[in-house]
This record gives structure tokens, C-alpha cells and sequence, in this order.
């Protein structure tokens, strides 16, 4: 019988992910961009919220959207509407953009042809929890529609964020409670920066810009 | 469902540790990750078979995955170590202080670990 050996390893198994995303971030840091990671239930309205944002500063910024979805251009092609660049990754099943996914996209294009990149992620509150992409800014959007449990079930991808938005807030009273999911997140993270946003209406997206440390020339705001 | 391109990884590793030490055939991997890794262990597991299922050197070995015990930093009172023993009956995660019952604290990341190969390695290699 051949002599067994036992070999300790003692290294992750998957370094190269928080590699790459920390080479985006201090890419984007010295070339003076913005980068944000929008995550969020399914449905939740993290498209619509980026029309809304598109809508509103494409007028100042050049602005590029990465579409994180399983398959199909949808929400690609309804950012696009909105007069900014888009581009979507199907990541066949996946359930998470990745640092390699956005890494590649980056690879692509002149990043000094923009002043701002949002990335969707696929609408999941789990997976994406555990996936560095770079950002500077990590946002996780669920809606009051979700139900008064949808933080109490996922609190780790909150953990992981600095903004939550409660968006629908056009809903609220009509069933429909935001309070709950406020108070939910503010027992997750002090810190945490809570926006009820209606991406039907608009309300709360200016609140939004501003977290996000977006600029707009005084006097302009939202003309 | 990451846990094929986590399999993957492991997989491409091992590779690596069986040709530096000249083996014939790896018999068993053990892997750790912290609970919030959200990494599932019948899947990874899965994955591991489909992945090694054409790998002459990785018949019939196995892949274990221990979820090792949370650990927090509270940011309320500074407490260091595992969350509140008592659980937390409205959170699906327990990240709560057991110092001051507060859940404002920063989950410490134990990614995805290598802990062991247990390879076979062939006479000629360990006599030489
Ligand atoms: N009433 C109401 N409906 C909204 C709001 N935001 C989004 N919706 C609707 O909710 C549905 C889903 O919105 P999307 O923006 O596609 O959501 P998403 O998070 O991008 O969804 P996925 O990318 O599929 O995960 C659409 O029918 C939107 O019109 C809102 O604030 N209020
Ligand atoms: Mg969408
Ligand atoms: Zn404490």
C-alpha cells in the first residue's frame, strides 16, 4: 500500500474574487470615479430606481450601467431609455455579479469616458452578500410588497451594505407597512443609511443621490 | 449556487498541492467557512463529484466542509467572539452581542478555507 500524507493547506480556497475587487476600487478611487453596487430581492425595483437615477443625472455625469441578469437585455434596454450606457452580463444562472464579471466589462471600455458606473446585481438577497464587486458603495433595495419579514430573513446581505432603500413607498398604509423594514434595518447597522424611495413616483430618489455623494450644479437640482 | 465555482477553486488547488508533492491520488480535502460565507455544504459537496468525476487523481475522494462557529465584533460595547449563545429568535442570522443584546456588530469574514489534503503518494517519491 502506498505511504498517505497528510498536507495542511491553510489558504483560501478562493482569494482571486476579493483581488480583483479591491484592484477595481482603488482603480476607480485614483481615476476619481464613482462605483455602486445595487442589490435586491427580485422585483424589488432596482431598475426602475436606475431609470429614475439615469433620468436624473445624465444631464451632468456620464454614466455606465452593468445589468446583472440570469439571461435577457430587459433591463439593459430600459436603462439605456434614459440616455446613459449600459451593458448587460447574463451570468447563465449564476446568482451574483462577481469581481471577475465586472472586471471584464471594465476591460472593454475607457473608464475616462465616465464619471459614474452602477452595477445591478441579480436580484437575490443572499448570494450577492458574500461577493465583493469593487464598489464603494454597496446598496441593497428590497420593497414594502416583499412583506414585514424580508430583513428579518435576510440580514446578512445588510450587514453587507451602507444604504437600504424601502422602495414602493407609494404602497404604504394601502397594506402595506414601511416602518417595519426601517426599523429592521436600523437594528442590523447603526450606520446604515435608510431611504424610502417610490421609484413610481420618484420620491426619495433625490435622497438617494445625495447619500450616494452624487454632485448636481447648484440651482439645477432636478429641473 | 456558487458553490460550483467555490468546488472549482478548491479543485484547481489541489491540483496544484498533488504535483508539488508528486502524488498519485488525493484521498480526502477539508475545508472550513464561516456562516456567513453562505456557502452550503451538500452542495459543495455535489459539486466536488460532478467536478472530480473525470479526474483520475480525485477517485474516490471525498470533501469535507466544517461551518466554523460566527464570530462578531460589537460596535455598541466591543465585545470580540462568538454572537449570544441564546440565539436570536427575530433574526434569521444571530449576529446579537451576548455582552449588551445589541446587533450593531461587524461579522468577522472566515472565507472559504483549505485546511488539509490527505494525498497518496507513491514509494519511489517518499524513499527518494
Ligand atoms: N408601485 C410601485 N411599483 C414599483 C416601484 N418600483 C418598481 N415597481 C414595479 O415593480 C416591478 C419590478 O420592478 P423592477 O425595477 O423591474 O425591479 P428589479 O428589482 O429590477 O427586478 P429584477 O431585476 O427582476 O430583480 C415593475 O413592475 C415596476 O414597475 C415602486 O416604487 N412602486
Ligand atoms: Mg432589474
Ligand atoms: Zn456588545
Amino acid at each position: 500500500m502506498s505511504p498517505e500524507k497528510k498536507i495542511t493547506v491553510k489558504k483560501q480556497a478562493y482569494t482571486v474574487n476579493d483581488e480583483l475587487a479591491d484592484e477595481i476600487r482603488f482603480l476607480m478611487k485614483e481615476k476619481k470615479k464613482l462605483f455602486f453596487n445595487i442589490m435586491g430581492s427580485v422585483g424589488a425595483g432596482k431598475t426602475l430606481l436606475l431609470e429614475n437615477l439615469a433620468q436624473r443625472l445624465s444631464k451632468y455625469h456620464r454614466i455606465f450601467v452593468i445589468n446583472g441578469d440570469i439571461a435577457t437585455t430587459i433591463d439593459s434596454d430600459r436603462i439605456a431609455q434614459h440616455g446613459v450606457k449600459t451593458v448587460q452580463i447574463n451570468t447563465g444562472g449564476g446568482c451574483h455579479l462577481n469581481a471577475n464579471l465586472i472586471h471584464k466589462e471594465l476591460n472593454k471600455i475607457n473608464l475616462d469616458n465616465y464619471d459614474i458606473f452602477f452595477a445591478e446585481n441579480v436580484g437575490n438577497l443572499i448570494c450577492p452578500a458574500a461577493w465583493d464587486i469593487g464598489a464603494q458603495l454597496n446598496v441593497v433595495v428590497v420593497s414594502i410588497t416583499e412583506g414585514e419579514y424580508v430583513i428579518k430573513k435576510h440580514p446578512i446581505i445588510f450587514k453587507n451594505a451602507e444604504i437600504a432603500i424601502i422602495n414602493k413607498c407609494d404602497l404604504d398604509g394601502l397594506g402595506f407597512d414601511s416602518d417595519i423594514l426601517v426599523e429592521d434595518a436600523s437594528k442590523i447597522k447603526s450606520s446604515m443609511k435608510i431611504i424610502r424611495t417610490s421609484a413610481k413616483t420618484g420620491t426619495g430618489v433625490e435622497e438617494l443621490i445625495a447619500a450616494l455623494g452624487i454632485k448636481v450644479p447648484k440651482g439645477e437640482e432636478y429641473a | 449556487m456558487h458553490e460550483y465555482s467555490l468546488a472549482s477553486a478548491i479543485v484547481e488547488q489541489v491540483k496544484d498541492i498533488v504535483q508539488q508533492n508528486n502524488a498519485n491520488k488525493v484521498k480526502k480535502i477539508n475545508v472550513t467557512a464561516g456562516p456567513y460565507e453562505m456557502v452550503i455544504p451538500d452542495l459543495l459537496k455535489d459539486a466536488y463529484g460532478i467536478i472530480t468525476s473525470e479526474l483520475e487523481k480525485f477517485k474516490g475522494s471525498t470533501l469535507e466542509l466544517e461551518i466554523l462557529p460566527a464570530k462578531i465584533n460589537c460596535l455598541e460595547c466591543e465585545y470580540t467572539g462568538e454572537p449570544d449563545k441564546e440565539g436570536d429568535q427575530e433574526f434569521a442570522f444571530n449576529f446579537k452581542c451576548p455582552h449588551c443584546g445589541s446587533r450593531d456588530t461587524h461579522l468577522k469574514i472566515q472565507y472559504l478555507t483549505i485546511e488539509t489534503v490527505d494525498l497518496e503518494i507513491p514509494d519511489e517519491v517518499t524513499s527518494a
